[in-house]
């Protein structure tokens, strides 16, 4: 095992940033994003998009785990016996979402319970062991560790878009929840009179008083249709994705 | 009975897929035809069925108080839950490369990922929420890989008619699906709420 | 293709490595996080009094210092731990009970739950600054994912609520996670009451599409049933175990 991690360190070289290296973080952001092209990490689109405050933190939580999941992965990618790869890519995701989780706890209890919530929508995300097994498994320990970064931001990319439309239109208000939390629009639904006692009390929210929240825009099947017109979008654009069959 | 409420309830009313949204990666990626969808939903229901017991007792033997070590270990629940997954999913991997090599190409990346599979992992956190003895954590994991297994067969079958309409071009295959998806998700609301333990009796 | 031996070797070392390092970290971080996790407690504690303490203090409980909040805590709260009969229980019988430090505020909740309800322990916490008494009790309950939980401040008449403050472990940020992040949800439970006109419990219940009695009813959290309707069965169960130290009080 430690001959194998020195070969590699020798091999991987400098940390050269050419071509290559762009497209690995360039890709993932349209023509092979994770979400619309790779089908990975769904779930969690779902559950986090109602609201931009998580899932900006969950985008940056995930392009953490992701870029180190991938370098630790393809640092050990010739020792990891093929019969119980799974279970070791697993164990280092846990691990190193489990190292965050402990060190938050001692030194930021608010952030902390933040993100707990999040812990198991990260590791079940299929994006990181997605890409461990198609890239890590095979690449050199820079480009994944790229890789990584690369698809976590095409991750976080969709899933802020489908939060800003879910918010906004659900729950008329923008990224609740955190210090900036304010009212946009809408005030005479059950749900969103909550945040006008408390967000911001004169938004444009006072502009647009007549608009009653969408509650469809709450539940995940809408979700499910923002993401299928985005897929629509994206493809027009690029005509080479679409599916033959 | 009991144990067969939960079984319906499970498959139909709180579906994993359709109610709560979970286990969405392989279930639109690998919905195009109902033969790889049916593979995969065999090997959800067996890893449902079987991770869920073993689950259970390593929660009630090993991690309680009352458990192997005397102590709380409820920290580990999501480290053990999940390696007991993957080693699951690796054995019906090998199993399903040995028996069918045709399945097991067509599957690709989504038979591993089976693994991070959240209805699987939600599963498991769904029957230690809701306090389940060990019959009906059975219950719970067949209950739940059924649904599942039903939700991707009914997407697949819609999918393959689908292929004849006159779609536009961007949105067929994996556009449709998601849209389809949330439809069906609207249509299952209408279950929501059902208690089958009222029709029964037991209740 | 790697030997068994070889295999068996690797998963040895690895989960050996593993294991050792994370609770390696987990005690080096222990001191740190368990004093992060009191004051946070202390603070949710405060937090169903933050009506009160805004008006007294002019201060919002979420903005108050670690000091701060140990301080109001000490110097006003008084706590003890009460039987499922509404007898006060000695701090050795709670520390027997496996709750290190054998305070109120030492209970975890989430071991009493597991216990048969005629065995559990209450932790109460009452709060008492110029002749304002509030008692403040704690509830636990499921929510979609797992457990929620909260504290109930109750005015002196011991039937009308005066704060409410909620947590929750894993429930979906934006839908059931409101409980706890949208500040309005708990602050549309003050004033509600647990007791009818002529005395019969009624608690408080989150109704789903909007309140129908504004005495003892608060609006549900659209998209959010599974979690509200936890809401409702912790605060119709967990209030009620307090109901005999209630009588003893009223007396």
């Amino acid at each position: 095992m430690a001959e194998t991690l020195v070969q590699d360190v020798e091999k991987k070289g400098t940390f050269e940033f050419g071509k290559k290296e762009r497209k690995l973080l360039t890709d993932p952001l349209n023509e092979n994003n994770p979400i619309t092209v790779q089908v990975l990490g769904i779930c969690s689109a779902l559950a986090v998009t109602t609201l931009v405050f998580p899932s900006v933190v969950m985008a940056i939580a995930v392009v953490f785990v992701c870029a180190f999941a991938n370098l630790f992965t393809s640092l050990l990618r010739n020792a990891i016996p093929k019969q119980v790869r799974m279970i070791v890519q697993l164990v280092i995701i846990a691990s190193l979402v489990t190292i965050v989780e402990l060190v938050l706890k001692a030194f930021n209890y608010e952030v902390y319970k933040q993100l707990s919530v999040f812990i198991g929508l990260i590791i079940t995300n299929c994006i990181v062991m997605g890409r461990l097994e198609a890239f890590a498994m095979a690449n050199k320990p820079w480009q994944s560790f790229l890789d990584g970064v690369g698809n976590g931001l095409g991750y976080g990319a969709i899933l802020i878009g489908v939060a800003l439309i879910r918010e906004i239109f659900g729950k008329g208000t923008l990224f609740a929840g955190s210090p900036i939390q304010m009212n946009l629009i809408g005030a005479n639904n059950v749900s969103t009179q909550y945040w006008i006692n408390t967000a911001a009390e004169s938004g444009i929210g006072t502009f647009f008083s007549w608009y009653s929240n969408n509650n469809l825009m709450v539940l995940p099947a809408a979700a499910m249709f923002i993401i299928g017109i985005m897929i629509w979008w994206q493809r027009s654009k690029y005509p080479q994705l679409v599916d033959v069959s | 009975m009991e144990l067969f409420n939960i079984f319906i309830k499970s498959a139909f009313i709180d579906n994993m897929v359709l109610a709560y949204f979970l286990g969405m990666c392989s279930y639109l990626a690998v919905s195009k035809t109902v033969n790889t969808a049916f593979g995969l939903g065999l090997a959800v229901i067996f890893v449902l069925g079987i991770t869920m017991p073993i689950n259970w007792v390593i929660n009630e033997y090993l991690l309680g108080e009352n458990g192997l070590f005397q102590t709380d270990l409820t920290f580990l629940r999501f480290i053990l839950f999940i390696a007991v997954i993957a080693s699951m999913v690796q054995l019906v991997e090998m199993i399903i490369e040995k028996v069918s090599p045709a399945l097991y190409n067509s599957l690709g990346i989504f038979l591993p990922l089976i693994t991070v599979n959240c209805a699987i992992l939600g599963g498991s956190l769904f029957m230690v929420s809701r306090e389940y003895n060990f019959g009906e954590s059975v219950a719970f994991g067949l209950g739940g890989g059924f649904g599942w297994f039903l939700a991707i067969i009914a997407i697949a079958a819609i999918r393959e008619k689908i292929k004849y309409s006159n779609v536009p071009p961007a949105l067929r295959g994996l556009g449709m699906a998601f849209i389809l998806t949330g439809l069906m998700g609207i249509a299952f609301m209408a279950l929501m709420g059902i208690d089958p333990a009222v029709y029964t009796g037991t209740k | 293709m790697h030997s068994t031996a070889y295999i068996i070797k690797f998963i040895v070392i690895l989960t050996g490595t593993v294991a050792l390092g994370l609770t390696g970290l987990r005690e080096v971080t222990k001191g740190a996080a368990d004093r992060n996790e009191a004051v946070f407690n202390k603070k949710a504690i405060l937090k169903s009094i933050s009506s009160h303490l805004q008006e007294d203090m002019n201060m919002k409980v979420k903005d108050m210092s670690d000091e701060e909040v140990i301080d109001i805590f000490d110097s006003r709260v008084k706590q003890y731990v009460l039987d499922m009969d509404g007898n006060a229980v000695d701090e050795a019988a709670v520390v027997a009970a496996g709750h290190k430090g054998g305070k109120a505020e030492n209970v975890d909740m989430a071991k009493e739950k597991k216990k048969d309800e005629a065995d559990r322990l209450l932790p109460l916490f009452v709060y008492e600054k110029d002749g304002n008494t509030f008692y403040i009790i704690s509830v636990r309950g499921n929510g979609l994912w797992d457990e929620i939980w909260g504290c109930v401040a109750l005015k002196e008449d011991l039937r009308t609520v005066a704060g409410v403050s909620f947590d929750h472990k894993a429930e979906t940020p934006g839908l059931g996670a409101e409980i706890k992040d949208n500040p309005a949800f708990p602050k549309t439970f003050e004033g509600k009451k647990i007791y009818g006109d002529d005395g019969t419990y009624t608690s408080i219940v989150v109704r789903k599409g909007g309140a129908r009695d504004q005495t003892f009813e608060v609006d549900g959290i659209s998209g959010a049933t599974v979690t509200c309707d936890g809401v409702t069965e912790m605060m119709q169960r967990g209030v009620k175990y307090y109901e005999p130290y209630f009588a003893t009080i009223k007396k």
